[in-house]
């Protein structure tokens, strides 16, 4: 080196060389030589250091500043490459020579198919611009009957098929019990579901269990109507079970909505000619549904004259059960892995090409 | 029927009332169409193939056994047949049903060529017992038609007749009665209704009939039959009965039961001469009378319980059974024939007190027709006459509380609400009509309809009851699918539920499989954990009606449930266990509405080994390490994990326990199960668990959280080897760390020991720091000061020094 005056752009320079240097090293060795050619003893980052205390004192800290800097961007770069080389070099140390060994595995886990069920129900729900509304399992006795039409001493709320925790506390039979609590809250317009756990005093069996979940939908406005509830039930059962499926609704007498049905869709088994899913009818019950009484707007505070709206419920477990063929209602909670672990698996059916 | 909800109706008997052309598997389709849900249509014809009219054409004796008769009958089959019978009255000219080779006799019985003692035999002549079509196996069936032989007799024999099995709601009990299935049926196919036969009384029998309380006994209406002849009813009365599942006892029971069957009220028959005093009362009864009931058991009764007395003692439970002592025997002379109308309460409370569910208490529960009671008083007494069980009294006695109740109820209908809530453009002219094929009179004025509804019809009480009948006869699936709903709602999203989503979505991802228990919980779950009795979690809410004791509380925490999932699968999944519930569980409130606080947890558990066997590494045994780590990482991703503290659980039965504490509250506990817990769930492995109350989670957590800018400047690593006392814990060590200096990027952990040279009461930590400035390049100084800074704050506050 002479008594000549550092270049400025020297520091950046050699920055240049050496990262495009180091990058493309491909050895521990050839790496060697590199930090040796920029940072070693006689290194041209060293020499270049060296060389400020030949600078005028008034630029040396602001130049040995900079090429501090660069130094240890090198130092960094070079420690990062050689971790890099390192890691590369074992890597082919155990490599068995056959590579249809199985990969390294860790334990599989998923999702409960009640819950994915469920997810995939309330995401169409919520498509169709459903909100979403939940209350507590342990409920009042009002809310459960008799805000929803329910008299008291009526055949329908007997005593077998409820459980009591006293004369007042009970646990929910149906969430119907959240939309009363949520139109004591909102005024119409509103369009919410209400999913959760329900529970009755029966014995299980293959189809009957004493806790279970379902979901209930309802819509309040001021023209409301059983075409519309036919539009939005047929929609869910569409985009739920296959757009081919054709869907009836069946006058029927609940307590609660009025006008009411049950709601049926054709047996995607068999195209409604009759099979074993759904007993040789060529339909299947789905759920119940109907235009909201009169009594339940008058208990929520509504004026019955101005709004009409409707609600449905189905069963989450039967349209499991009815979507993936299971056949026993008491699996669900059953929790046997070899069960669960069959929903696991990721479905792309319907995908359209 | 009975209790089920539902009501058998035979298709002879509806035949009755309306004309029904249809083949009986579409009368259930447009039923169902049309609200009456047939569950079930039963063919009452015997089930039976190959059974052919024949021809007996010669009889001759058996060589081998006097009782055998060897025939010769034409059945069709060209060569007459050979078959051996055993029947005493076979004879030649005789038509008889024969099951020729191949033929299969009802319960499966197959018929073959054989040998009957020697000779050939090539079919068999069959008796009514073993065609299932009636008792007779004493001679063969004698047929009273004539056939072409060979024909076959499937369809011919025996009853021909359907159920359909209806579904029931409780607020139709017209429906619990064939007329009222038939008049559903007039309006589903336009046709008319033809009504029973009746035999008019006349008001002013001076029988002396009274009511205590007309809110009790709304109406009792009674009738009187003299010169009773009790014997056997009719034939065709039996058959009916039968086919709707009803066994005949004798002609006056048998009218009674018909009744009920066809208009749904229910009739009581006493034997006049055993009531003491010839009165009817109907009172609650006195505290220490009883009444033996007709299925011999005697009923201790009390005010609660409405009766029927004789003036001196109980002779029914008014509405539910009768008494034995006053009914129907071989020598009744005379009787009187109670129609009536309970209070559905006190009928459904006798039937509970007394667990004793009757025809005729199932119909009172469900508030019957209060308009019937005289026109089925009528009908039972046409019935009599026209059947010589009696002479009927042509007066009856009545008590009726309210003349009102009987008469029809108006009811208004606005046409243009009728078609908001159908989404319809029907006529008032066209409702009107609609209502008129359910028998509902209904006269149209402008926008108003204003229907008279008549006593069967209870349940229609307001317009929107008769807007359903509107929309149910013109057909749900008439109704325009266009929508008429003009406002617009939008959905809104639930942070909360995308959040609780998420977690379980992030927990599958860790290969946890997630289960789902039940809610309820062993009342013994709490002291087989042995969690202390401060312990919220130790007073489960109690159910008043549960299914089984073990079944018997409301679940206070998840955990157990975990347990009882890992003890029901194998051990070969056990090896693997991994699960997790997202769930609620059910604590005391202190006050309000006396519901319990619902709380929603998270709760995992992990059992034996920490990844699957395999070629390329050792199994390793799940430890305490992989609960902390898992919990953790989702306290990390929840963006709590800078605000938690670690503490030990106060419960000294579980050692290896503590619970996680964010700002004062309790958010998530973990730890090793103690063996003797999982021992009590017969579980042999260690298992570790955490359980986490997503409630606890702080509501901002997410909201504070921002992008920040990465920092384009170099890291520096160093690496910190440190002593610390054994009474110093590796949380307060980081967190001091943390503290102390504002460059530290990241911080681990990468080597841990105690004992060796450095003693038991020392324990060595090496950590290595990456520093990185967001303003600049840190020299070598900076970071040898925040270094300083570091060991400084280390010793001052915890002794903890640097190793040499
Ligand atoms: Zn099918």
């Amino acid at each position: 080196m002479s008594d000549e005056i550092i270049d400025r752009s020297r520091p950046g320079e050699i920055e240049k060389r050496a990262v495009k240097a180091i990058t493309e090293a491909d050895t521990v060795d050839a790496l060697e030589e590199e930090r040796i050619r920029y940072l070693g003893r006689k290194g041209e980052i060293t020499e270049l250091l060296r060389s400020v205390g030949r600078m005028p004192v008034e630029e040396r800290p602001a130049l040995g500043n900079i090429i501090n800097n660069v130094k240890r961007r090198i130092e960094e770069l070079l420690e990062t490459r050689l971790e890099q080389l390192a890691s590369e070099v074992q890597e082919e140390v155990p490599f068995p020579g056959d590579p249809t060994l199985p990969g390294r595995s860790g334990w599989q886990g998923g999702p409960h198919i009640l819950h994915k069920v469920l997810r995939d129900v309330k995401r169409i729900f919520f498509g169709m611009g459903y909100s979403l509304a939940e209350g507590p399992d342990v409920e009042l006795d009002y809310y459960n009957f008799e805000a929803l039409n329910f008299p008291p001493d009526h055949p329908s709320r007997d005593l077998q098929d409820t459980f009591y925790i006293n004369r007042d506390i009970l646990l929910r039979t149906q969430t119907s019990p959240v939309q009363v609590r949520y139109m004591e809250k909102h005024e119409p317009p509103l369009r919410i579901i209400s999913p959760g756990r329900v529970y009755r005093n029966e014995s299980p069996d293959p189809s009957h269990a004493s806790e279970f979940y379902q979901m209930e939908g309802l819509y309040v406005d001021t023209d409301v109507s059983l075409g519309d509830l036919r539009n939005d039930v047929t929609f869910f059962i569409r985009s739920f079970f296959g757009m081919d499926a054709k869907v009836r609704f069946r006058p029927h007498f609940f307590p609660f909505p009025e006008p009411s049905a049950e709601v049926d869709m054709s047996c995607f088994g068999c195209k409604g000619s009759g099979c074993q899913i759904c007993g040789k009818a060529g339909w299947i019950e789905i759920m119940g549904a109907g235009m909201v009484h009169p009594h339940v707007f008058r208990y929520a505070g509504y004026d019955p004259d101005a709004y009409t709206g409707f609600a449905f419920g189905m069963g989450i477990e039967r349209i499991a059960m009815l979507k993936y063929g299971i056949d026993d209602i008491r699996r669900f909670l059953a929790n046997d892995l070899r069960f669960l672990r069959q929903f696991w698996t990721e479905s792309w059916a319907g995908v359209v090409e | 029927m009975g209790g089920g909800g539902g009501m058998k109706v035979s298709l002879n008997w509806l035949k009755r009332y309306v004309e029904i052309d249809e083949d009986v598997d579409l009368l259930a389709d447009d039923l169902s169409m049309f609200g009456l849900n047939v569950e079930e249509v039963t063919n009452l014809a015997p089930d039976f193939s190959g059974i052919v009219f024949g021809k007996v054409l010669e009889v001759q004796r058996h060589p081998k056994a006097d009782r055998l008769s060897l025939c010769t009958v034409d059945a069709g089959s060209g060569e007459p047949l050979r078959i051996v019978c055993g029947a005493a009255n076979v004879r030649p000219g005789l038509g008889v049903p024969v099951a020729v080779h191949g033929a299969v006799l009802p319960g499966g019985f197959k018929i073959k060529r054989t040998k009957i003692r020697g000779e050939v035999s090539e079919g068999m002549i069959c008796s009514e017992k073993e065609l299932m079509i009636g008792e007779d196996a004493e001679g063969i069936m004698e047929l009273d038609f004539e056939e072409t032989p060979g024909t076959s007799l499937e369809g011919r024999l025996g009853t021909s007749d359907y159920i359909l099995d209806i579904e029931v709601t409780p607020n139709r009990p017209d429906l619990l009665s064939h007329i009222g299935v038939a008049r559903e049926i007039a309006a589903l196919y336009r046709r008319p209704l033809g009504e029973p036969e009746r035999l008019e009384l006349a008001a002013g029998s001076t029988f002396d009939l009274s009511v205590e309380d007309g809110a009790d006994c709304p109406r009792y209406t009674a009738a009187f039959v003299e010169d009773v002849t009790i014997g056997p009813s009719s034939e065709w009365l039996k058959n009916l009965l039968t086919a709707a599942g009803v066994k005949p006892v004798n002609n006056i029971v048998d009218i009674t039961n018909f009744v009920l069957m066809e208009m749904g009220q229910p009739l009581h028959a006493f034997d006049l001469d055993t009531l003491r005093r010839e009165t009817i009362v109907v009172r609650r009864a006195r505290k220490g009378e009883d009444l033996r009931t007709l299925d011999g058991i005697t009923r201790e009764l009390d005010r609660e319980i409405l009766v029927i007395a004789d003036g001196e003692r109980p002779v029914a439970l008014a509405g539910v059974m009768g008494g034995s002592d006053t009914e129907i025997r071989e020598g009744t002379r005379r009787i009187l024939l109670e129609s009536a109308m309970f209070e559905p309460r006190l009928v459904r409370r006798a039937k509970e007190r007394f667990r004793l569910e009757t025809e005729a208490s199932y119909r009172f529960e469900r508030e019957g027709d209060i308009g019937i009671t005289l026109q089925a008083l009528e009908r039972a007494c046409f019935l009599i006459r026209e059947l010589g069980a009696g002479r009927p009294v042509p007066q009856y006695a009545e008590s009726l509380a309210d003349p009102g109740s009987i008469g029809e109820r108006t009811v208004a209908l606005r046409t243009k609400q009728a078609n908001r809530v159908m989404g319809t453009h029907l006529t008032s002219g066209e409702i009107v009509s609609l209502l008129g094929r359910l028998a509902l009179g209904a006269t149209a004025s402008g926008n108003n309809v204003t229907v008279s509804v008549p006593t069967f019809r209870r349940d229609l009480r307001e317009e929107i009851d008769l807007i359903e009948e509107v929309a149910r006869v013109y057909g749900y699936d008439n109704i325009g699918r266009e929508s008429s709903s003009r406002g617009t709602v939008f959905a809104t999203v639930s942070p909360a539920d995308i959040r609780n989503e998420r977690i379980c979505a992030y927990l599958a991802s860790r290969s946890f499989a997630e289960v789902v228990t039940s809610s309820f919980m062993d009342p013994e779950d709490p002291v087989k954990f042995g969690w202390g009795e401060t312990d919220p979690r130790c007073r489960p809410i109690e159910i008043a009606n549960p299914l089984t004791a073990a079944q018997s509380v409301l679940r206070t925490s998840l955990v157990p449930g975990l347990l009882g999932v890992i003890q029901r699968n194998s051990p070969t999944e056990q090896e693997g266990m991994r699960i997790f519930e997202y769930g609620k569980t059910f604590l005391r409130a202190q006050s309000g509405s006396g519901l319990p606080n619902e709380e929603l947890h998270v709760a995992a558990a992990l059992a034996r080994k920490a990844d699957p066997l395999q070629w390329i590494e050792q199994q390793r045994r799940v430890d305490y390490f992989d609960m902390k780590g898992e919990l953790e990482a989702l306290l990390d991703r929840l963006g709590v994990s800078t605000d938690v503290r670690m503490l030990p659980t106060e419960n000294d039965n579980h050692p290896f326990v503590y619970k996680w504490v964010v700002k004062g509250r309790q958010l998530a506990e973990g730890g090793r199960i103690p063996r003797h817990v999982t021992g009590r769930y017969g579980i042999e492995t260690p298992v570790y668990y955490f359980d986490l109350l997503i409630d606890a989670l702080p509501v901002s957590a997410r909201g504070e959280l921002g992008y920040s800018r990465t920092s384009p400047y170099p890291l520096v690593k160093r690496d910190l080897c440190l002593v610390a006392g054994e009474r110093v814990a590796f949380a307060d060590i980081q967190n001091v760390i943390v503290r102390s200096t504002k460059y530290l990027e990241s911080i681990r952990l990468f080597d841990y020991y105690t004992g060796g040279h450095l003693g038991e009461s020392k324990r060595s930590y090496t950590f290595r720091l990456s520093f990185r400035s967001k303003e600049g390049t840190l020299a070598d100084s900076d970071v040898d000061r925040e270094i300083e800074k570091i060991l400084s704050d280390l010793n001052r506050e915890l002794q903890v020094t640097l190793r040499r």
